[in-house]
């Protein structure tokens, strides 16, 4: 933009003496005008190499403030703190990554005027956050052609041909919840089927990997004894979880976040519950021992990244760079600048520069390298979104998260989207 | 000829809806600067201005069910998604056209609208509103848990609408699409409040129990009042999911029917212009907070946290004082600065 300026102004410049000089004389206006071409036509070129050089739009919606903000600062620093790595280090091929971050509070509406003031912007790419603004963007980024990377883990944006633009860093709730069934049945010694009940809030978040979950689950052999219903916001959970105990379950997936996770748990305990549980990705993190205050010992999370410390090649420059000991969340966040960055990379050398052009750089994603970041290597096409269908399942062990096994799940066809 | 103050002969003159010449002007400067508005701004606040415009129609119905009949109702955020989940079964599902799937959303609303409203029959203030939260829950349900037709927690994808081979693809041109809506919509609706039917409503409001001694049929007016208003929030909600290219079950909940009342509060109850400008303030307010605290963020960095914190504690303190000092909305306010300009500088 500022390139613009030395170029518009010499011009003008050039044209107000040229009033001037008009009762003077052609001979000189024209003297005058080569000039002005000329500065204008260096400015041009000047502008034009420094645009080649400059910098890369891309768009940060993130919840700090909101009602998801305990997760949501964690995930947004990181997404942040990889950034100013790479415009330290070189940046995308030489150009800087320009990226605000804006704090949309998980108003939807918020998400959606910043969303219009990024399309305005220019922007490439956008890092997004969770559900809300998510799913009320799905159909504009689609329309406008930018690619959208969140922490919206819900298995409908894993299918292209149906939110062609959207992607994330994680398996999906589903294939997380398959992971967990797969992993428990594993572990079942006894002779008679085992027990499930699940625990979830009536909301799109909690109700989206449930049918796809219940139908493996019976593939399985597990027996399903029926749902539960605690909200997002519940405070007690006593009546479901007496339900739960009545009914006799071994397991329960906990589809909630944290603070209804630990309002769970405690009640569990409470109640004198037996019950193995088994939460989703928000469910329980590091914060959960001081929320549940012991309850959570043995509750298991399908995680979606290392952990901060773990001796993988990539935690190394996470922490060089982050020396505080960071949640998962953040892990991920930092991860998925990770994937945004080597697309802005592919992306730069083949061309231009565009929405479209970071989308097909994505889809050429086989195998991507986050250096044990995450569960398994990244893999886009432009038939399947799954970034990978592996789950670290963690273990709460005296108040800390123990990583207890990978599974790695088939990447199968009929569960795309589902 | 003009006469010094309200001076009226006839009573045609009397139901005029311009009456004067000013305000002649002024509607048709307010349309004409509509009309060039999307050439004035782009991005954010053209589509901050086409929220604008869809709120009016959801706010003008449910002022003609709360401000005209007295019958509160919360459960316009679920009719609006009604409206959006008909128009989003229709154009995907069906294949049929904007064009049909807009009307029909609005009946299939009114239709909803006029189910829900049957307990107004036996109920009324306090009651009806909790009887109307019911409609709320039990729609919102509906909407997660019917999947076949509202696509369940994942939600439809819906397109814009197009006529020939021309799609309202830009928030440019759906804009003027959604203007010629809310202008035939309001103008009915101003219309509707001095027919028959119109004044049917305010005598059930003002005394129920005369207006049925004068030969007011309750039962009939009531539900039609439910009618109406649910078809301009159903009609409002299909603009709404084709404007989003979206529609999920989270963008209809308790909190839009909370919104939508405090719109026509704030704006003046029993009021279409009361409604219009409720919309436009609640629409624009956080707009407002959101630019100033962006700003006091850039002079004061270390700030940012604390400014985005307060801008829901003050868009609260807002709607309070508004209630304090101007319980009779935006729409009695403006009364009173025209009627002191009216007589300036001698008001007495």
């Amino acid at each position: 933009m500022e390139q613009g300026t030395p170029g518009g102004a010499p011009m003008a410049d050039g044209n107000t003496a040229n009033n001037h000089e008009i009762r003077e004389g052609k001979e000189k206006m024209k003297k005058t005008m080569k000039i002005a071409a000329m500065v204008a036509g260096l400015a041009m070129v000047l502008s034009g190499v420094a645009f080649s050089a400059g910098t890369i739009r891309v768009g940060h919606l993130a919840d700090l403030t909101g009602p998801t903000g305990d997760v949501g600062k964690p995930y947004a620093e990181g997404v942040q703190a990889y950034k100013t790595y790479v415009n330290a280090h070189g940046g995308v091929n030489g150009k800087q990554i320009e990226m605000q971050m804006f704090d949309y509070a998980y108003d939807k509406n918020k998400a959606v005027n910043q969303y219009k003031k990024y399309k305005e912007d220019k922007v490439v790419a956008i890092e997004g956050w969770g559900t809300g603004d998510t799913e009320a963007l799905a159909g504009f980024v689609s329309a406008d052609k930018i690619p959208y990377i969140s922490a919206s883990y819900s298995a409908h944006l894993t299918n292209p041909a149906k939110t062609p633009y959207n992607f994330f860093c994680a398996a999906d709730y589903t294939t997380a919840l398959r992971a967990g069934l797969l992993y428990l049945k594993e572990g079942w010694k006894e002779k008679r089927a085992p027990k499930i009940v699940f625990i979830y809030p009536n909301h799109p978040y909690g109700i989206a990997p449930i049918k796809g979950g219940k139908e493996y689950a019976k593939e399985l052999g597990f027996e399903i004894l029926g749902d539960e219903d605690v909200s997002l916001k519940a405070i007690e959970a006593n009546s479901q979880l007496l339900s739960v105990k009545n009914k006799g379950a071994d397991f329960a997936w906990i589809g909630g976040t944290t603070n209804s996770t630990a309002v769970i748990l405690k009640d569990a305990k409470k109640l004198g519950l037996k019950t193995k549980f088994f939460s989703n990705i928000w469910g329980i993190d590091e914060s959960t021992p001081k929320l549940a205050g012991g309850a959570e010992e043995g509750a298991l999370v399908m995680a979606g990244s290392a952990r901060y410390g773990d001796n993988v090649p990539g935690m190394k420059l996470l922490m060089s760079v982050e020396k505080t000991p960071q949640v998962t969340h953040y892990i991920r966040g930092w991860v998925s600048m990770m994937v945004l960055v080597e697309a802005l990379k592919r992306a730069d050398k083949k061309g231009p520069i565009t929405g479209e052009s970071v989308k097909t750089a994505l889809e050429t994603f086989r195998d991507f390298d986050t250096g044990g970041l995450t569960p398994a290597k990244i893999t886009f096409t432009s038939t399947d979104h799954r970034p990978f269908t592996s789950v670290n399942i963690m273990e709460m062990q005296n108040g800390k998260l123990v990583i207890k096994k990978t599974m790695n799940l088939p990447r199968k066809a009929e569960w795309l989207g589902l | 000829m003009h006469y010094c103050g309200d001076f009226r002969t006839t009573y045609e003159k009397d139901i005029e809806i311009l009456q004067t010449p000013t305000v002649r002007i002024g509607v048709a400067a307010c349309l004409a600067f509509l009309v060039v508005f999307p050439f004035l701004v782009k991005g954010e606040y053209l589509w901050v201005g086409l929220q604008i415009l869809i709120a009016v129609i959801g706010a003008v119905g449910l002022n003609i069910l709360t401000g005209y009949t007295g019958q509160i109702s919360l459960g316009q955020g679920a009719f609006f998604g009604v409206g959006a989940y008909t128009t989003a079964y229709m154009t995907t599902k069906l294949g049929l056209s904007f064009w049909v799937g807009v009307p029909a959303a609005g009946l299939v609303t009114a239709a909803a609208g006029m189910v829900f409203g049957i307990p107004s029959l036996r109920l009324k203030g306090l009651y009806l509103a909790i009887a109307t939260l019911a409609s709320q829950f039990i729609l919102e349900w509906v909407f997660l848990r019917w999947e076949p037709v509202t696509g369940g927690s994942f939600g439809i994808v819906v397109p814009r609408p197009s006529i020939g081979g021309y799609v309202f693809d830009t928030d440019r041109s759906f804009y003027y699409l959604v203007l010629a809506i809310t202008v035939v919509m309001v103008l009915f609706a101003v219309n509707l409040v001095r027919t028959r039917t119109g004044r049917a409503f305010m005598a059930i409001r003002d005394h129920y129990i005369s207006a049925e001694i004068m030969g007011i049929n309750l039962f009939r007016y009531r539900i039609l009042s439910f009618g109406i208003s649910s078809f301009y929030a159903g009609v409002a909600g299909a603009l709404l999911g084709h404007s989003l290219k979206y529609v999920t079950s989270e963008q209809f909940n308790l909190g839009l029917s909370v919104s939508y009342l405090a719109m026509i509060i704030i704006g003046g109850l029993g009021s279409i212009l009361g409604a219009i400008y409720g919309a436009i303030f609640m629409i624009l307010l956080p707009k407002v907070l959101t630019v100033l605290t962006t700003k006091l963020t850039m002079m004061i960095p270390g700030a940012a946290g604390l400014a985005i914190a307060m801008e829901q504690g003050v868009f609260g303190l807002i709607i309070i004082f508004f209630l304090i000092f101007e319980p009779d909305g935006l729409a009695h306010r403006w009364k009173m600065i025209k009627a002191y300009w009216k007589l300036y500088p001698f008001s007495y």
